[in-house]
């Protein structure tokens, strides 16, 4: 005999409510106004970007670690689109290269910090954050639209922004991995990818 | 009522290994992550008793699914009434005994957590260790320790293929981009994986006590010199500070690699034979990837510029400076306007 496990909670001699009309329906035809606005469905959120994008470009600004539980590739993809436009600018068709090193050093970064944390982490996570850390390097390219990065000059600038990236990388991976006192050991490989984008950007 | 007790999981086809705990573990697809803290032997056969167990389950699980798709076949042939129903039970079925097969290997096998306990590490330990790499250890008697972490030589090998790629840009060959990230990628890895399996291969034949694990770590340390070397040499383009630095620095780091091999082998032939291969191996792969790359820029730059240029001077390719004093000075503007420059005042 089974026994009840959980006190009936429900009321007797009257009938439970199992369908209301005024909850929204998502179908079409019911009410254009009950449907939720486009960037919501979307899941564009204009606040969370402009958020994550503050802690990206201030490099002494303390990360914090729910800001990636949200996998938002839109911002990403905007910041490779401009990436890509920045070199067209300079004469240098290359989004394709653009697009394939981010994949495979996506793919490669995935790898190593779920070998390196102790909770795993997911693609969408990893391509969010290195696509964020981009941005630096969108002011790279458009520096090299006018002037030659072959000097000194643009050596120390390359330099700097490859670590201004990585820093704010690995800033933003070991908040939300918890993997404190590794910062040296992720921000390395990061250095690694956000130099073949500076490569491509001097060259 | 007594009753007997079965073996845990011991009730498959009677041809079923004795250890029934294993088959649970594998069902429950956890991750087969081994505490390699004191595995320090030379041997990997808990890998190979593992990989055997995992063979044999498989193709019994194999077995009994083509046995039991045979019947159905069997079965639906006579039944033409029912045939649309039964073929798509027996396609889904075949469907699904696939999927868990291919689901199965791939957790096993592409199942990277077994690589976990080897990127553990602190950035203190890669620091020692990179330094370490360079100094090389007279006590021979006494096998050597060697530090079995993967971190350290992947980070190497990608600074390798980076340095290799910087190098090979600032020859200024633009055009061969591509081409140019698959050869240093090619060349690095296909060095430091096809070299230690190799002699790893020839330390099983001398009898060495080196593990395929410990082999590549040793090696992709080996390649810090490799990494400095290149790093100079590549920027200050001087023949004599090369062949300074390939011996200094690449002898120093093969010198280390070869104490330990040495202490890990018994007999002077032995010795002499896998401490050679590695050292000339070693040696001569920075004078390669020296030379080659080198050789590839004074080709370039010989047919593009003509013998305008006298041999020993090895500079990017510069357009010339056509440009009148009133602008600003050639090498601060972009390639692109200037080449627009010299077009434009070229018609």
């Amino acid at each position: 005999m089974i026994q009840p496990q959980q006190p009936y909670t429900g009321q007797i001699f009257q009938p439970t409510q199992t369908f209301s009309p005024t909850a929204p329906q998502p179908f079409y035809g019911n009410s254009f106004e009950d449907e939720p606005p486009l960037l919501e469905e979307l899941g564009i959120n204009f606040d969370h970007i402009w958020q994550k994008t503050l802690t990206v470009l201030h490099p002494l600004k303390v990360a914090d670690g729910s800001i990636m539980n949200e996998t938002d590739l839109a911002g990403p993809m905007v910041f490779c689109l401009a990436f890509g436009a920045t070199l067209l600018l300079a004469g240098k068709i290359q989004f394709g290269y653009v697009y394939g090193i981010s994949a495979i050093g996506c793919l490669g970064m995935f790898c190593l910090l779920n070998l390196m944390s102790m909770t795993g982490v997911s693609f969408g996570c990893v391509a969010s954050v290195l696509g964020y850390c981009l941005l630096p390097m969108i002011l790279l390219s458009s520096f090299a639209v006018i002037f030659s990065l072959q000097g000194m000059i643009g050596i120390i600038l390359t330099a700097g922004i490859i670590g201004w990236c990585s820093f704010s990388a690995s800033k933003i991976f070991i908040s939300a991995l918890a993997m404190e006192g590794q910062q040296l050991l992720v921000a390395y490989p990061c250095a690694l990818l956000y130099g073949v984008f500076a490569l491509i950007s001097v060259f | 009522m007594a009753t007997t007790a079965t073996p845990a999981g011991g009730s498959r086809n009677g041809t079923g290994p004795e250890w029934g705990g294993f088959e649970e573990n594998i069902q429950g697809g956890g991750s087969a992550v081994i505490d390699m803290e004191n595995m320090d032997d030379t041997s990997g056969s808990s890998f190979e008793d593992m990989g055997e167990l995992h063979q044999r389950l498989r193709e019994e699980e194999v077995d009994a699914d083509a046995a039991a798709a045979e019947e159905e076949d069997g079965e639906f042939l006579g039944m033409k009434g029912f045939k649309g129903q039964l073929s798509r039970q027996v396609a889904d079925q075949m469907w699904q005994a696939g999927k868990r097969q291919a689901s199965r290997a791939f957790s096993l096998y592409a199942n990277i957590d077994i690589l976990r306990p080897y990127f553990d590490v602190e950035p203190a330990q890669v620091r020692s260790r990179l330094l370490e790499s360079m100094i090389p250890i007279k006590m021979v008697n006494f096998p050597q320790k060697i530090a079995g972490e993967l971190y350290g030589p992947l980070m190497l090998v990608f600074t390798l293929v980076a340095i290799l790629l910087h190098g090979m840009k600032t020859s200024d060959t633009i055009i061969r981009e591509g081409t140019l990230m698959g050869t240093a990628i090619g060349t690095c890895f296909g060095y430091w994986l096809g070299v230690s399996s190799f002699i790893y291969f020839l330390a099983y034949l001398c009898n060495a006590q080196i593990t395929m694990l410990q082999m590549l770590a040793l090696l992709g340390y080996g390649l810090f010199g490799h990494c400095i070397v290149l790093l100079v040499t590549y920027n200050i383009h001087l023949h004599a500070l090369f062949y300074l630095f390939w011996l200094l620095v690449g002898g120093l780091s093969t010198l280390r690699m070869v104490a330990v091999l040495v202490s890990r082998t018994v007999g002077p032939t032995q010795r002499l034979l896998l401490c050679g291969t590695l050292a000339a191996l070693h040696m001569l792969f920075l004078l390669y990837l020296h030379f080659a790359y080198h050789k590839v820029v004074e080709g370039i730059l010989d047919t593009l510029e003509g013998p305008n240029i006298p041999p020993m001077q090895r500079v990017p390719r510069d357009i010339p400076a056509v440009l009148p004093d009133a602008r600003p000075p050639a090498r601060v503007l972009n390639t692109t306007v200037k080449a627009v420059e010299v077009i434009l005042q070229s018609h």
